[in-house]
């Protein structure tokens, strides 16, 4: 696939005939998307019809993991857009954003709060150069071709329900366009708010960086803390469809930190990044906590010289689930890859990390290493991570490591012989544990946004750590 | 009262006693030196001291300027002035040498230690021992040689100024380079700071560059010898086996009660 130019009268999605499936029940798209010279309203048509004739996603792989969303009631969670949300008290930026997100210079920031944009901002001095910041539904209006050849050029939209509700329904969004040439220091900043539970957020994200364009996105998926609603509702799910594409020579760090606190969210995303001719992206999402969060990640390399660095840090805990599915798909040659993930999971957590190398035929020297590195906290918590490696050209390098790991009693007692006490002692290794991807961010205001939101899930399971420490 | 008072410590790991009633005593500002061959309790009696929790501790007591310490926290031990340098110390991946120093020396403090008065209190140490301003920003024994790995205890025990400092076999596997840097180290921190030592050791070499007042012989869990820096001579003489056998044939209790002459 060519991400130069746009993808009009390609075919449809279709599963690649004759692949060898066996080692990953989950797959990747590894093909076109749904953006193939529709309009938007024939795609939402589309999408509606997968979603009323599609079930409920669940999730299998071999006996062992089952995500499943059938404790999700649907029917009861609103979509909080239109009327009811230009009634004035929704269109302020919740306070979960106004305490999460540093105060720091900024190049623009989009926030939508469930399915409405309630604060875009963008440099003057950006805007005037051609940068674009506004939500994807007034750039559909304003920017329509600009938007509509990669408008879901490589996601699609009926592989599942979730996914076809997103792309069915999907009301404000966010979309970034960074002209040729323009470099920003400064880091465009979206954010994705859910400030009540029984509702539905249709998330929906297009980013494109010009050719030889170099700037930074971090998103933030945050929730408030609903536990204490009166009637018992707690649940909201985010459906999330987020694309990013670099052009020749583009260079683009993404990060994203996404906790959905403590209520009962639901986040089924999925996210695709292509790099084109000679472009780099360095990505690396922090996902933090939700209910149950399956995410499907993406990152493929689609022409010559592409590179990649592709990080990823996760922590579970309580009786959250995590199942994320990342993908570092090269499809063509030359290129390069480097995929490293590190979770910790303590609580009653599941947390499962399935890692894909997929090598495509003609994507000769492309050389690519997948390493996983997981820490458990509690003799409960659970981490599966399945590295899997596909390959179709025989003039390549790929290979996956890992490691699993408990905390070091020998190194918890070194640090208290130095004076610092247990809890302490813990931090100090689950952050070093951490530490090599965050300082990989290189902006210290996000580095320490990660820093504390760790810390601050530490504190929260010291009983439990004591508990496995004395078990042992 | 000496500063460091070990009375007849027992100890057990699992199903077996290890110490079997060590009596000891360390002032700040003296050096001792506790040999004895492998197996004898060395390290059980250091980690022990500074609360291992394998390490059970089935009589006796630890008083520690005043305090039974015997059943503290280790944080609480190193908070009142006691240090373990690690016959093998444990890596801290992402955490730098600096960083980690810092957490250290506040965990000590009401405030945090100012920026300045840090970078001065470690630039003097990094010339104390001899090493690279760079080896600060590695991270804590992440990758480090053996003497690198000995240099930075040494390190840390130059910063966190502790009244007594326990140095499990601190001279094991050291080139002749490493190992005076590491026993001057030692001297200078007795001589400048009045730092008191307990060098644990199975060979006479580091003893060489670090003078001990006081030498103890730990065989079988139990102090059999006591005496000057002459019976470090002597063990270089005679050998281990010597002394065993000479204290093996006569009452080990009285020797091991601790109330022979130093």
């Amino acid at each position: 696939m060519a991400l130069g130019s746009p993808a009009n009268g390609a075919a449809p999605a279709q599963p690649k005939a004759g692949r060898h499936r066996e080692s990953t029940l989950y797959q990747a798209l590894a093909g076109a998307g749904a953006g193939d010279g529709r309009t938007l309203a024939q795609l939402r048509e589309a999408a509606l019809r997968a979603f009323e004739s599609s079930e409920l996603p669940v999730w299998r792989r071999s006996g062992f993991w089952t995500t499943s969303l059938e404790t999700i009631d649907l029917d009861a969670l609103q979509t909080g857009a239109g009327p009811e949300a230009s009634g004035g008290e929704r269109a302020a930026v919740p306070d979960v954003v106004s305490r999460t997100l540093p105060d720091r210079a900024r190049a623009g920031r989009l926030v939508q709060n469930v399915n409405t944009v309630v604060e875009v901002e963008l440099d003057p001095t950006l805007a005037e150069r051609g940068v674009i910041l506004c939500s994807l539904q007034d750039a559909f209006r304003d920017h329509l071709d600009l938007v509509s050849p990669w408008y879901s050029k490589r996601l699609t939209i009926d592989r599942h329900k979730l996914e076809a509700a997103n792309a069915a329904f999907w009301s404000a969004g966010a979309f970034l366009y960074v002209p040729p040439g323009v470099v920003v220091e400064d880091p465009f900043e979206i954010v994705y708010a859910i400030d009540r539970p029984g509702v539905a957020q249709y998330a929906r994200t297009l980013v494109i960086g010009a050719p030889t364009s170099e700037f930074r996105v971090h998103e933030y998926d945050l929730a408030e803390d609903f536990d204490s609603e009166p009637d018992g509702k707690r649940q909201a799910l985010h459906a999330g469809a987020f694309e990013l594409y670099l052009q020749d020579g583009a260079r683009c760090r993404l990060a994203q930190v996404q906790d959905w606190g403590s209520g009962e969210v639901f986040d089924v995303s999925s996210r695709f990044v292509g790099v084109g001719r000679d472009a780099y992206c360095h990505w690396l999402p922090a996902l933090l906590g939700g209910h149950l969060v399956r995410q499907h990640l993406e990152l493929a390399v689609s022409e010559p010289g592409g590179d990649m660095a592709f990080r990823g840090i996760f922590f579970a805990e309580e009786h959250e689930h995590l199942d994320v599915f990342a993908v570092d798909l090269h499809e063509t040659g030359p290129s390069g890859g480097d995929v490293h993930w590190r979770g910790a999971a303590s609580g009653e957590s599941r947390a499962s990390f399935e890692g894909l190398i997929e090598i495509d035929p003609g994507a000769q020297q492309t050389h690519t290493y997948l390493q996983i590195h997981s820490m458990m906290l509690s003799p409960k918590a659970r981490i599966d991570a399945i590295p899997s490696v596909l390959v179709s050209s025989d003039d390549v390098s790929a290979s996956h490591g890992g490691t699993v790991g408990e905390l070091d009693e020998a190194a918890i007692f070194y640090m208290q012989t130095r004076g610092l006490d247990r809890p302490a002692a813990v931090r100090i290794i689950v952050e070093g544990f951490f530490e090599p991807l965050v300082a990989e961010l290189q902006d210290e205001a996000l580095e320490e946004v990660v820093r504390k939101k760790v810390a601050g899930k530490l504190a929260a399971a010291r009983e439990d750590i004591e508990a496995y420490a004395t078990s042992r | 009262m000496a500063d460091l008072e070990i009375k007849d410590l027992h100890v057990r790991t699992e199903d077996r006693e290890i110490l079997r009633g060590v009596d000891l005593e360390i002032n700040r500002g003296e050096i001792h030196a506790l040999m004895g061959p492998n197996g004898s309790g060395k390290s059980t009696l250091a980690n022990t001291l500074l609360g291992h929790p394998a390490y059970e501790i089935t009589e006796g007591s630890i008083t520690f300027k005043g305090e039974d310490i015997t059943g503290a926290e280790p944080h609480e031990r190193a908070k009142a002035g006691l240090f373990l340098a690690f016959q093998y110390p444990v890596s801290i991946p992402g955490v730098s040498v600096a960083n980690f120093l810092r957490m250290a020396i506040n965990a000590k403090r009401e405030d945090p230690i100012q920026v300045k008065e840090f970078r001065t209190q470690l630039q003097h140490a990094v010339e104390l021992l001899d090493v690279d301003r760079a080896f600060t920003s590695r991270h804590l024994n992440d990758g480090f040689s053996g003497g690198e790995k000995k240099r930075a205890e040494i390190l840390q025990m130059a910063m966190l100024a502790p009244d007594v400092a326990i140095l499990d076999e601190t001279d094991s596997g050291l080139d002749i380079d490493a190992l005076r840097t590491v026993a001057e180290g030692v001297q200078r921190l007795h001589d400048e700071q009045g730092l008191g030592a307990l060098i644990i050791t199975h060979y006479q070499r580091i003893l060489h560059y670090v003078k001990p007042e006081f030498v103890h012989i730990l065989m079988d869990g139990r102090i059999v010898l006591e005496g000057g820096v002459e019976l470090v001579e002597r063990l270089e003489r005679e050998g281990y086996d010597q002394i065993r056998q000479e204290v093996g044939a006569g009452p080990t209790g009285a020797l091991a009660s601790g109330d022979g002459s130093v």
